[in-house]
């Protein structure tokens, strides 16, 4: 067992796409799920082998890097395409091919029977190869190329029920507001090529130290633009708002790549360039006040959505807070750790909700649920479970990783962050188990909303496959590609917080004075704050439901309500800050002047083909004569 | 005649191909028939090409003593770069076989005698490869072009084929006149017919008489006409339309670059570099084969035509490396070709699969390729690539080759050369996207033409399949290829 055969983990799910790609609707169900799902083992299980070796044998210098080939070499130009494998790596690509595969195998479960099934598994594959070559690549401009791979591949499949306009829709925001931060990071690497004459990262990494001063403002720039690129994919303030629509995909799709892998691809960058980072105090000062604004928006927008993969989204767009104000703080490990576990319990999150969206038969209003425990028992452990992962709860690995990066804040002397971590921390236990509450006990509102849903949509006869029918209850899965992917990743959510991460040779650790500050109160504090968050929202939304709904129809708190629910209106000023004023643009220049301009370009090659092309009139004396006053010309310029 | 054995040995794949034409006609006289005639004077072709890669290759993988440059007589020198160029030439032959073989199966005359054409037409294509000598040349390029006009009035019913067999044997005739002329007028002067002796004999004496630059310009002339340059292009869309769609494609390809493998041994091993003015109108003729082939392009309705005047701003492009010279220069010649072949063969084959077997005219409009993604999905993806290629987009065959080219002229601050191929590639998207467009348009129900169903199991869509991934492999992963044609340059003196 040798590194070299690293290159075959991307190749296998770029094997699978293309495979998948071209026999277009010609092969069967179960071929394409054993190609689309056995790519992705076969990654996994030369991962997990790779991993025992590099754990085992470490390479020297804690790094192994294997060059593929160089694509051309003219004239001093010879860019390379060459993977790295380091601890970071290895683990961006465990969580990748590990739980990407688990993920896969519930699709094929879930997409089972949807006329796109190998359409589907294509795009997956295609994702699961760009999001390596973005972890893989040792060059930023592989990374940058695997970075828009997986926004295609997000974008494939947000709109992948394509025949609903609401999914292309969402998945050509998804698309327009990443592009946004994309563009920022190009930028960014233009500044840093310009300025360092290298793209490679470990040149670059060694490089800015050597060019910039600490402070630099060129750095900061460049690290600004990284940031940007970072918060475009990571759904981070102020480019977040594609998120939430982008759960029109498939869940298996929010579940791995809008939860699990391609989210997080932001956390990676900047732990992947944290030399730029450190070089700037300032950027990474943004890095965290990022990360702490977004989570606690986040949060409240959670409390506030009735659709429980939105509840998710904002989640995961609060738990990605959470990673980023860890690197903020400089605790590089610890976001990592929770990139990490949050893989592991936001994927267990969203599979099991995508099964209570089949239990329910597509239905995915969670106040059109309620009392769910009592029929599909192993999807409420899941989800509890995965809840308790997410609420931190002692015993689950989110316990772990949360805890460390909260500590760490506060050692770290951000106060303020962690002020905001904490209450953050109190914001996600209310949401999580308001979810849990509704959703999987208190009464089963489906049997009444059935009927109402029955008569109100009378018009939509087709869709009654929407939503439970009059006297019908919701049932779980029985098969076991359901039921194996689903306890793996709960054993994960609970077990993952002892994996210990090989990451001491490729990040740093925070630097912190005491380690002692503050003692065993602030350890426990977190802890406290998720307890009073469960409580508060258990007698919310358990014990006295009326209370929310009052608050609801409340003079003031319905319009913090509302606003809150919104998502903080950004929807709302972008529409007003970017859109209204580029359609006015557009309406005011309807006449395009600038074309007027630009037309006459193609008017002058039009005028200039009208021109030669009656020069070729097909007339041998012509051409023949052409041909002699051409030789006469050319003698009479040689000589001259 | 006292040969060595290494000249023997180097002689090899010449005598190989020498005698495809006669195994073929003598085939023909035992017996006429249309695959094993063509298949036994393919198989010769093999032999020499499989020959001519041994003699490439094999000493760069360390199998063989490396046994070359041979110079046998003064009119042949076999050297690696003669070895690339006969390859190269010879796989065009090859594949230009497979597609006849495709074609010419619904042809009602005789359909052997073109396989003999071809053969003899790929043997003045090699002796050019290898020419070292103004003899050499000339006859070089009389063997090829000769079986050339028989082949593109093959057809000789065909009004238009006729036609343009016709004016492609008067006006090479003038440019083969004009060549011979300046030839002589060289000789007159300098008393020298050999590459080397010629460059001896203007550096001992400076060689700037009017009458040796004359003769020099006018051999220009001669070659122009056949690379198709402005302004000796004119006959190029004439021709290529009336040409059989796959001798078309041997005319674009095989053709042409035999002629500018000559062409750029004559100026590097003549020592043409030395004369300013000749670099001056090469940078007029480049500048306007450029600009007048793509716009003549732009909105050209049939595609043999816009592959035509493609070919001229081609060619404009690769004269930029011949003028920029520089050590990039030869390597940048020889990638330039290699994917240009490899992208315009598939282009041909396409419209050859599609036109085969051979009918009434020749799927060439491009209204005949609307909606064939729907109806041909291979062949539509076999024609964007190659779309893509010649338009020069990354990551396919195109792209390496204009970087080359570019590279080349940054190289030698060729500025104004730079900015014509950069003008040249926009105008360029704009009538190989069309075409693209076109093949993903809806399906017309009125359709005259569909490829065979089984296109694929018939040797020519394979070779085509083939094809593509080979542009797709030259764009990827480029460097084994330019390794070999690393081994195959010359030394500029």
């Amino acid at each position: 067992m040798s590194f070299n055969l690293l290159f075959l983990v991307f190749l296998f799910p770029l094997l699978g796409f293309l495979t998948l790609a071209f026999s277009r609707g010609r092969i069967s169900e179960n071929a394409a799920a054993v190609i689309g799902v056995g790519s992705i083992g076969l990654s996994a299980a030369l991962t997990a082998l790779l991993g025992f070796q590099f754990l085992t044998h470490p390479p020297e210098g804690g790094a192994y890097t294997q060059l593929l080939w160089t694509w051309m070499n003219v004239g001093g130009f010879a860019p390379q395409f060459s993977l790295r494998l380091d601890g970071l790596s290895l683990v961006m690509m465990s969580v990748i091919t590990g739980v990407g595969f688990f993920i896969h195998l519930f699709a094929s479960w879930y997409m089972r029977g949807d006329e796109g099934f190998a359409r589907f598994f294509s795009y997956m594959n295609l994702f699961i190869a760009s999001m390596l070559f973005l972890v893989l690549g040792d060059n930023l401009l592989f990374l940058y190329f695997g970075w828009e791979g997986v926004g295609v591949a997000s974008y494939l499949l947000i709109g992948f029920w394509y025949k609903d306009p609401a999914n292309g829709l969402a998945a050509r925001k998804a698309f327009v507001v990443t592009r946004v931060g994309d563009t920022f990071m190009a930028i960014g690497l233009f500044i840093l090529f310009h300025e360092l004459g290298t793209l490679n990262i470990q040149d670059v990494m060694a490089r800015a130290a050597v060019v910039w001063p600490q402070g630099s403002t060129t750095l900061t720039i460049a690290a600004l633009l990284l940031l940007g690129g970072a918060v475009g994919k990571s759904a981070q303030l102020p480019l977040q708002t594609w998120l939430p629509d982008a759960m029109a995909g498939p869940t298996p799709v929010s579940a791995l790549i809008h939860a699990a892998t391609m989210v997080t691809a932001g956390v990676y960058l900047i732990a992947r360039t944290h030399v730029l980072f450190e070089l700037s105090p300032f950027a990474l000062q943004c890095v965290g006040v990022v990360g702490a604004v977004t989570l606690v928006m986040a949060g409240f927008t959670a409390l506030m959505q009735t659709d429980i993969k939105k509840i998710l989204a904002y989640s995961t767009m609060s738990q990605i807070g959470y990673m980023f104000l860890a690197l903020g703080v400089g605790a590089y490990q610890p976001a990592i750790f929770h990139l990490m576990t949050h893989a592991f319990f936001k994927a267990l999150l969203f599979l099991s909700s995508g099964s209570v969206i089949l239990a329910m038969h597509h239905e995915q209003d969670i106040f059109k649920m309620g009392n769910l425990r009592k029929h599909i028992p192993l999807v409420f452990w899941c989800m509890l479970i995965g809840t308790m992962a997410l609420t931190a709860l002692p015993f689950t690995s989110g316990f772990f990783s949360k805890d460390e990066i909260l500590h760490e804040a506060y050692l770290t002397g951000h106060t303020d962050l962690w002020l905001a971590g904490l209450f953050g921390a109190f914001l996600t236990a209310v949401y999580s188990f308001r979810l849990i509450f509704i959703t999987f006990f208190g009464p089963e509102r489906w049997r009444k909303e059935s009927h109402a849903h029955h008569d109100a949509h009378d018009a939509h006869a087709d869709e009654a496959h929407h939503g439970l029918a009059a006297n019908e209850n919701p049932h779980g899965a029985k098969t076991l590609d359901h039921h194996i992917p689903l306890l793996v990743l709960l054993a994960l959510a609970i077990f993952g917080g002892f994996i210990h991460l090989p990451l001491d040779g490729v990040l740093p650790h925070a630097v912190i004075a005491d380690h002692h500050k503050g003692g065993a109160f602030i350890e426990y504090l977190p802890l406290i704050v998720t307890l009073m968050g469960i409580a508060l929202s258990w007698y919310l939304f358990l014990k006295n439901p009326a209370l929310p709904e009052r608050l609801k129809n409340g003079a003031v708190t319905k319009y913090i309500g509302k606003f809150w629910q919104s998502a903080f209106g950004f929807d709302w000023l972008y529409d007003k800050l970017f859109v209204q004023p580029f359609l006015w643009l557009v309406h005011i220049n309807r006449n395009d002047i600038v074309d007027v301009v630009i037309t006459k370009i193609p008017n002058a090659f039009h005028s200039a083909h009208g021109f030669f092309a009656a020069t070729q009139n097909g007339r041998m004396r012509n051409y023949a004569f052409a041909m002699g006053v051409g030789a006469c010309l050319v003698i009479v310029v040689v000589l001259l | 005649m006292n040969f060595t054995e290494a000249q023997w040995l180097a002689l090899l794949p010449l005598l190989i191909t020498g005698a495809s034409p006669i195994v073929v006609m003598a085939a023909i006289s035992v017996k006429r028939h249309h695959w094993w005639n063509a298949t036994l004077g393919v198989s010769v072709l093999n032999i020499a090409l499989l020959v001519c890669a041994a003699f490439l290759l094999g000493p760069m993988v360390g199998l063989l003593p490396p046994f070359v440059p041979q110079q046998i007589t003064p009119l042949l020198l076999v050297d690696g770069y003669a070895l690339f160029y006969m390859s190269l030439i010879l796989a065009t032959t090859l594949a230009t076989g497979t597609l006849l073989h495709a074609y010419m199966e619904g042809y009602q005359g005789n359909k052997e005698e073109i396989y003999l054409l071809l053969t003899i037409s790929a043997l003045g294509g090699v002796v050019m490869a290898c020419a070292s000598h103004m003899a050499s040349f000339f006859i070089g390029l009389e063997l090829m072009s000769v079986p050339l006009y028989a082949m593109v009035a093959y057809p000789h019913k065909s009004r238009i084929s006729l036609e343009g067999g016709i004016k492609y044997l008067v006006l090479s005739a003038v440019a083969s006149a004009f060549l011979l002329f300046g030839m002589a007028l060289i000789y007159s002067q300098s008393g020298v017919l050999s590459f080397a002796q010629l460059a001896a004999w203007a550096s001992a004496t400076g060689g700037g008489t009017v009458i040796a630059l004359t003769g020099v310009a006018m051999i220009f002339a001669g070659v122009g006409f056949k690379l198709s340059v402005v302004p000796f292009h004119l006959w190029t869309p004439d021709v290529y339309e009336g040409a059989p769609a796959p001798v078309t494609g041997f005319l674009a390809t095989a053709s042409k670059t035999a002629v500018f493998a000559v062409l750029l041994r004559f100026f590097v091993d003549g020592g043409l570099y030395r004369y300013v003015g000749l670099t001056d109108v090469l940078t007029i003729i480049a500048i306007a084969s450029i600009i007048v082939g793509n716009v003549l392009a732009l909105f050209q309705g049939n595609i043999k035509r816009m592959l035509a005047y493609s070919s001229i701003a081609h060619f404009g492009y690769l004269l930029v490396a011949l003028i920029a010279g520089g050590p990039l220069a030869i390597e940048a010649v020889g990638v330039y070709l290699l994917t240009y072949v490899v992208t315009t063969l598939s282009a041909f084959g396409v419209v050859t699969l599609m036109s085969s077997p051979f009918g009434e005219r020749d799927a060439a409009q491009i209204y005949d390729y609307r909606g064939l993604f729907w109806r041909r999905p291979f062949l539509t993806s076999i024609l964007t690539v190659a779309m893509l290629s010649l338009a020069g987009i990354p990551l396919t065959a195109g792209f390496i080759g204009k970087f080359y080219i570019i590279a080349t002229g940054v190289n030698q601050h060729q500025w104004l050369l730079l900015a014509a191929v950069v003008a040249g590639s926009a105008i360029g998207l704009y009538y190989y996207l069309r075409v693209m467009i076109t093949l993903y348009l809806l399906d017309p129900q009125r359709r005259r033409f569909s490829a065979p169903l089984h296109w694929a199991q018939q040797a020519g869509g394979v070779m085509v399949l083939g094809l593509m991934l080979l542009m797709l492999l030259l764009g990827i992963y480029p460097e084994p290829f330019i390794q070999v044609i690393k081994a195959g340059a010359l030394s500029i003196h």
